[in-house]
């Protein structure tokens, strides 16, 4: 079994059908690209899979369990990591806390360990620490460990998310636009760091993206979406002469 | 010291106390709640209770007192912590008044309005003031720590929070129990204090008190809570001799604060050493370019 499965899982809002028939299988090491058309029901994909959502039919599997129906800090603690389209950094946490913050479900320190510095206390804070600066050293941003992310640039921020993505320590990272709003050059650090976490970690990811360049370079395979329905799959080069994506998606935006 | 004094400042840290509490729930976690004060009444009781009626021993009936307060806190948690934000306030406003009534109406265990008398002086000032450190010491240590981390991501952004694997439910009820066996504490140290309670003065007015308190100070800042409890808790008290136009101070200065800093006299800012460190690095830099002019 693939690390990620998702079966024909469908999604509707009201009258919207926001995804209708989705089904994906990916592996360690694999880029899937999935792009379409504003309102296609991109996000809802994520958020069907990681738990924010629920689907109404069809399965979701991660790593051979099924997490279809599981709420969401469950589905994160077994293994699924995520950022947001519009970026969801906390308020009021330095860049290390917030990075932290992905860790903390997992440290294993008890409510006495709360309310005075225990040994075990110290020893996983410290352990979080180096892992939190692991990560963010990963993604270039060591050096803002106090900084308030509200006080970073756009694309330094989309970094912190990725760190604190990665320490939830996930098997399937879901990256939604992680582009958007990145300058040319920025977008080509990106487009280098998602292949390096790829290659290092070794983890199956889902990549969300209207920059074509970005998504068309690093995908194994992609998936067109247009009105809930997947209209193509295939490599990128496939998916470019595909006429029926042409008609709906790259035709518009080109 | 004089005796007035030292009156006003065992009552200004027994507040303290319920108030570090309020922080851990308004402060970190972003729950209101307007029932708060009922903890305050049950810690008070429960232990009155137990060493005039049971003869218990003293500290053993104030530990009691904390475990009672805290069941019930899970009780009334169970909802509040699953509940979306703006009912939470309905909920606790709700069971405060009603714990209120209930004090009134039970005359044979309580002593009903007349209120519960007789209970032996255990707490000094000296009591009442190393409790308030030690309170606002654990809550230091809670909010750097995993759980104070958790508390604040989920203030701002649940679904970012759930994201990141936080149990959003538990956590917000670690935070609501503890602070529930803050203010039960602050209760019993009360009544302790004053060897009298009666059910008057623990509805939501005191709790709502206690927020404009955290609001006051800096609703993100400890320090800043603990200052603004201190300053707006002692104040009633020092204007004695203004009557009833203390309560106009008071809230003159409640507004001006409010309007002119929203966000609280001390902002964010918090009392540690590497923070003193660096605002009297500020200082001296300063004075050294005043010097070199
Ligand atoms: N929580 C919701 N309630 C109701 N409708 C929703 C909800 N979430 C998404 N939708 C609808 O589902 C459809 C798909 O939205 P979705 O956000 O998944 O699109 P998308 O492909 O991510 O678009 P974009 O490129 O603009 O991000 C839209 O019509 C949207 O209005
Ligand atoms: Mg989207």
């Amino acid at each position: 079994m693939a690390l990620l499965e998702v079966k024909n899982i469908h999604k509707s809002f009201g009258g919207v059908k926001a995804i209708q028939d989705f089904s994906i299988e990916a592996d360690a090491g694999e880029i899937h690209g999935i792009i379409g058309p504003n309102g296609a029901g991109k996000t809802t994909i994520f958020n069907t899979i990681s738990g924010v959502y629920t689907a109404d039919s069809g399965e979701v599997y991660l790593n051979g369990t099924q997490i279809t129906k599981l709420e969401q800090y469950k589905i994160t603690r077994l293994g699924m990591g995520r950022t947001f389209q519009n970026i969801r950094l906390f308020q009021g946490l330095t860049v290390q806390e917030n990075v932290m913050c992905a860790f903390d479900p997992q440290s294993r320190y008890t409510v006495l360990g709360g309310l005075l510095p225990t040994p075990k206390r110290l020893a996983e804070e410290k352990r979080g620490k180096e892992l939190c600066e692991k990560y963010l050293e990963i993604v270039g941003m060591k050096d803002y460990l106090k900084e308030r992310p509200e006080n970073l640039s756009y694309g330094m921020q989309r970094r912190i998310e990725i760190a604190r993505a990665l320490m939830c320590e996930p098997k399937t990272l879901l990256l939604d636009e992680p582009a958007a709003g990145l300058n040319p050059t920025e977008v080509g650090e990106l487009t280098e760091l998602i292949r390096r976490v790829s290659k290092q970690i070794g983890f199956a990811i889902l990549l969300i993206e209207h920059r074509l360049e970005l998504v068309m370079s690093i995908s194994d395979l992609i998936h067109v979406q247009n009105f809930g329905k997947t209209i193509a799959v295939g490599t990128p080069d496939e998916v470019r002469q595909n006429q029926e994506v042409i008609e709906a998606y790259l035709g518009k935006e080109d | 010291m004089s005796a007035l004094v030292s009156n006003i400042l065992t009552q200004v840290f027994i507040t303290l106390i319920a108030v570090a509490g309020v922080y851990v729930l308004t402060g970190l976690t972003g729950m209101f709640s307007l029932g708060q004060a009922a903890f305050m009444a049950i810690g008070a009781y429960a232990s009155g209770l137990l060493v005039v009626r049971l003869h218990m021993n003293f500290a053993l009936a104030v530990v009691l007192s904390v475990l009672m307060a805290v069941a019930v806190g899970y009780l009334i948690g169970y909802p509040v912590v699953r509940l979306r934000r703006d009912y939470i306030s309905l909920v606790t406003l709700g069971f405060g008044e009603a714990i209120g009534a209930l004090l009134n109406r039970m005359t044979f265990l309580t002593g009903g309005a007349s209120g519960l008398t007789g209970v032996p002086r255990r707490v000094g000032l000296p009591l009442a003031c190393i409790s308030a450190v030690a309170a606002i010491g654990l809550v230091a240590f809670f909010k750097t720590s995993k759980y104070g981390r958790q508390c604040i991501a989920l203030r701002g952004d649940e679904l970012a929070a759930k994201a990141m694997g936080i149990n959003v439910i538990r956590v917000k009820m670690t935070a609501f129990l503890l602070s529930v066996a803050l203010t039960a504490y602050s209760g019993a140290l009360y009544v302790f204090y004053m060897s009298y309670v009666d059910p008057t003065g623990f509805g939501w007015k005191k709790s709502a008190d206690w927020v404009i308190m955290v609001f006051f100070g800096g609703v993100n800042s400890l320090t800043g809570s603990t200052l603004g409890a201190f300053i707006l808790s002692a104040l009633p008290q020092m204007l004695r001799g203004l009557q009833n136009y203390r309560y106009v101070v008071y809230a003159v200065l409640v507004l001006l604060i409010l309007n002119f800093k929203p966000s609280g006299l001390l902002g964010e800012w918090e009392l540690t050493p590497g923070n003193v460190k660096r605002s009297i690095g500020r200082l001296t830099e300063g004075r050294r370019r005043k010097e070199e002019k």
